[in-house]
């Protein structure tokens, strides 16, 4: 019999036979810790403020998103449910689901217990994934599907899960298309409304970068630039042989700015550089904005992650900057204006942790979607 | 005067609350509450990014110090006192850049002063956006007031604000005058009147709990309370601030501002919104219903005390007499407790126990709302043995959370009920550090958000309460009683409650 990946029990916990053997092995952990923590003179508190639906189709990623959520379980409490998908394993052959569960244990929280599920699907059982997720969701909390890599939106799996979620949470920095994968999440965004929140943990990166360029027109003095721009430069990191192009974040800060300016596209240009892209659109007043984004070589970032920003603005014959760079230490960023070529204003900012588990973490905070993203994603689309 | 111009890429952001851009100016910017508390919460903002594009800090103090001495000793500082460490020595150059120092031992100083804030408007873009913040001993606060106003350092567009600390006054006349001299320069609305108790996140969660659940408010009454207590207990004695003490007394340094403070949000009805006017409103109509203590049976209502020598957390510490800077036969209380009576629709009747000391033992702030007993008792006598009434515990610090005392069935044959505690853990649930009471206060004064701060009739209304009380010591011919440090306060403060039929909580 073909295998596929094999589970670590001593991570993932003993294999359960079915949803009742389950919950019965669940009990008798939880009584154990309590037991354990009594003779320690603790008490453990059983908490869940949520119901996390994982789903992977690699042992590394569901192992990885396991770690994330064990590490945010001070955070945010949850039962966790981590559904891998291994379809090679047995290819043509009928489906089993097989089950494990485990109380991890969070650093710096062993007051705190909750509970780790893995789902792991062998051959062609997607259809029967949601089936047993719905069992075990705990009643009355609201549930996060997080989905690793591109989802597959026509998929039945895919759309039985999101059914049950309140929220969708996807990266788009993993997705290997952007072109193709950006337009699919509109539209499932757009169907979301409603039903469901929709998050792109992509968006959550630009968050610091938004709140800089925004902080900039909070100046009154410099306002007026922002119905002027002339040009906007964008760089994303790539690593040095150029290999993975991933400018979705890039393209996202772009939308972002054209959705809350009312730039509107004329065409699509022909970088002259590998992996580049170049528009140009218009402003609300019908002048043109040339708008660059191009891959850059930087140590030390993800690949995709922005490395910097320059809008170029001119107004009354006076031309106008407004810079955000990455310090050569990527936690820092530093900001600056220049006016008529002349820095007048610099601050260096720490950057905050795009680690997983605080964009997760920052996301699991907010139940409602984000209209702010759906309007940049839906003016990106029609840049095109 | 300048208009706002709407910014289009703020709409959607979380941080919908940066202040605009702005200079803060710090009167006592040498001393020790700008060393441990003002410029590591100032820090802490830039840390997370919460200051306005361009803001510039300019400290002012009699001594002379230029710019690079202050910020040297302001690094040293804030590595030392900020909450989170170590030093981001990147930020910090980047925060220090903006931070200056203009001596003002004198008139001119005040025109220097003036004149680096308007250079500072120029090349920053602030529109004279600025926040006087008073962290001087109060004497100085009516000086520089009449300073900031003599020598025009408002700007002549955009806003300006006053930050004054705490005590404001040392009665309700004084308080008046003060009150009186500061509009003189600022209007009311520009008044920042601080109470750092309410900068505290869980003092806050109060109202949250109150009035963003359904659960909780309608047993907040007579109908379902039997009394509430509150208690602001603190292990350390005076430490080095003798010289303030002495004059104050726990009366002044606690109960006029915190204690009542605390009783406000407990008591008060639901605000309309959550803005400065709706809830200072319903804080006020609280102080006004508050009963005034007879001054002929002041015993029954308000108990003072003194430490004594004693032990604390297993430290033998001196006497509050033997303390340095203290008289040897001060007259001083460091321990109240007061039984007081909101006389309204909601609360006739229901007596609010408030107690505060220092050298107790154990530091602790809470909040205990005492619920009635049921009104029938179903099980028998030997069952509810372990049965206490129900009480909702909130806790301010340390621990933060909130506790509901309930009867449980004992997992034995037959009944028997003991009390057991539904817990909430703050930390537990949300394992972010809280911010500092500082940065939540200097944020909200820099957005111009007067909910966090004392409006003058708050203030008016706490004296009026206080004040009788405190005469009537000052004048009484017997010296406070002694309790022993590490004990819960003199004896008479356990018959205020005991004479009711009732107890105060083990905290």
């Amino acid at each position: 019999m073909a295998q596929g990946v094999t589970i670590d029990a001593a991570f993932w916990g003993a294999e359960a036979a079915g949803i009742v053997a389950l919950e019965r092995e669940l009990k008798r952990l939880r009584r154990a810790q309590s037991a354990h923590a009594r003779e320690q003179a603790r008490t453990v508190a059983r908490a869940a403020v949520l119901n996390l639906v994982v789903y992977a189709d690699r042992e590394l990623h569901a192992r990885r998103s396991a770690q994330s959520i064990s590490d945010l379980a001070s955070r945010h409490p949850s039962r966790a449910i981590v559904l891998l998908a291994d379809r090679g394993a047995h290819e043509g052959a009928e489906g089993r689901l097989e089950m494990h569960c485990h109380l991890p244990t969070a650093e710096n929280a062993t007051q705190v217990c909750y509970e780790q599920i893995l789902i792991r699907a062998r051959g062609d059982a997607d259809e029967r994934l949601a089936s047993v997720v719905i069992p075990l969701l705990v009643p009355d909390l609201p549930v996060f599907l997080w989905w690793t890599g591109s989802p597959p939106v026509a998929g039945r799996a895919f759309g039985q899960l999101v059914g049950l979620a309140d929220r969708l949470v996807v990266d788009s920095a993993d997705f290997a298309r952007p072109e193709e994968m950006l337009p699919a999440i509109a539209r499932i965004s757009a169907q979301a409304r409603g039903r469901f929140g929709l998050t792109d943990l992509n968006w959550t990166r630009l968050t610091p970068w938004r709140e800089i360029v925004t902080s900039f027109f909070d100046v009154p003095a410099w306002r007026p630039f922002l119905d002027t721009v002339t040009g906007v430069r964008v760089g994303f990191a790539v690593d040095m042989d150029g290999r993975q192009i991933l400018p979705s974040q890039a393209l996202l800060f772009i939308g972002w700015l054209a959705s809350r300016l009312g730039w509107r596209p004329i065409e699509a240009l022909a970088p002259s550089e590998a992996g580049g892209l170049l528009f140009a659109v218009a402003r609300a007043d019908g002048a043109r904005i040339q708008i660059r984004v191009r891959p850059r070589f930087e140590r030390g970032l993800a690949d995709g992650d922005v490395s910097g920003v320059r809008i170029q603005a001119e107004r009354d014959g006076q031309q106008a900057e407004f810079v955000i760079k990455r310090q050569p230490d990527p936690r820092h960023q530093t900001a600056s204006v220049l006016l008529g070529g002349e820095r007048r204003w610099e601050r260096t900012m720490p950057l905050p942790s795009f680690e997983i588990v605080e964009l997760i973490g920052e996301e699991l905070a907010i139940m409602g979607s984000d209209p702010t993203y759906e309007e940049a994603l839906a003016a990106l689309v029609r840049l095109g | 005067m300048a208009t706002t111009v709407v910014n289009p890429l703020r709409e959607g952001l979380r941080l919908a609350r940066t202040p605009e851009p702005s200079t803060i100016v710090i009167f006592g910017g040498s001393g020790d509450l700008t060393s441990r508390k003002l410029m590591p919460a100032l820090y802490n903002l830039a840390l997370q990014r919460l200051l306005p594009a361009t803001f510039s800090i300019v400290g002012a103090a009699r001594q002379p110090l230029t710019d690079k001495r202050y910020r040297d000793e302001l690094h040293t500082a804030v590595g030392e006192h900020s909450r989170t460490k170590p030093l981001n020595e990147e930020v910090w150059r980047s925060f220090a850049e903006h931070l200056y120092f203009v001596g003002t031992p004198d008139e001119r100083g005040y025109d220097t002063l003036g004149q680096r804030l308007d250079r500072l408007d120029q090349d920053l873009g602030t529109n004279a956006n600025r926040l006087f913040y008073l962290a001087t001993p109060p004497a100085a606060y009516e000086p520089i007031v009449k300073a900031i106003g003599a020598h025009g350092l408002r700007g002549s567009t955009g806003w300006s604000r006053v930050v004054i600390e705490k005590p404001f006054g040392r009665d309700r006349e004084s308080a008046r005058v003060l009150t009186e001299t500061i509009h003189t320069v600022f209007r009311e609305d520009e008044v920042f009147r601080i109470d750092h108790y309410l900068g505290k996140e869980t003092v806050q969660n109060i109202l949250v709990m109150r009035f963003a659940n359904g659960i909780f408010e309608p047993l907040w009454n007579r109908q379902y309370v039997d009394h509430v207590q509150i208690t602001v207990a603190e292990t350390i004695g005076v430490e080095e601030r003798a010289g303030y003490y002495e004059q104050a007394g726990a009366m002044r340094d606690i109960v006029q501002n915190h204690l009542l403070q605390l009783l406000a949000l407990v008591a008060m009805e639901p605000p309309a919104a959550f803005d400065d006017k709706s809830v200072r409103d319903e804080k006020v109509k609280v102080l006004h219903a508050l009963r005034p203590v007879d001054a002929d049976r002041l015993s029954d209502h308000a108990i003072r005390g003194q430490y004594g020598r004693g032990f604390v957390e297993g430290v033998a510490v001196p006497a509050y007499r033997e303390e340095q800077g203290v008289a040897k036969d001060s007259r001083t209380e460091t321990y109240v407790a007061l039984k007081c009576f909101v006389d309204n629709w909601r609360w006739e009747g229901i007596p609010f126990y408030m107690r505060t000391g220092k050298r107790l033992p154990k530091r602790s702030t809470e909040i205990a709302i005492q619920f009635r007993v049921a009104p029938h008792q179903v099980f028998s006598r030997e069952a509810s043995e372990g049965l206490d009434p129900n009480a909702l515990v909130l806790r301010i610090q340390p621990d933060e959370g909130v506790s509901l005392k309930f009867g449980a069935k004992v997992p034995v044959q037959g009944i028997r009920i003991r009390t057991v505690n539904m817990d909430f853990d703050y930390g537990a649930s949300f394992m972010v550090d809280a911010p500092d009471a500082y940065e939540t206060l200097i944020l909200d004064a820099l957005r111009g958000d007067a909910t966090l701060f004392t409006r003058r009739d708050e203030v008016d209304q706490q004296w009026a309460f206080v004040d009788p009380i405190i005469d009537a010591w000052a004048t009484a011919p017997a010296a406070p009683p002694i309790y022993e440090a590490g004990t819960w306060g003199p004896a008479d403060a356990d018959a205020l409650v005991t004479a009711d039929g009732r107890a105060w909580r083990k905290a």
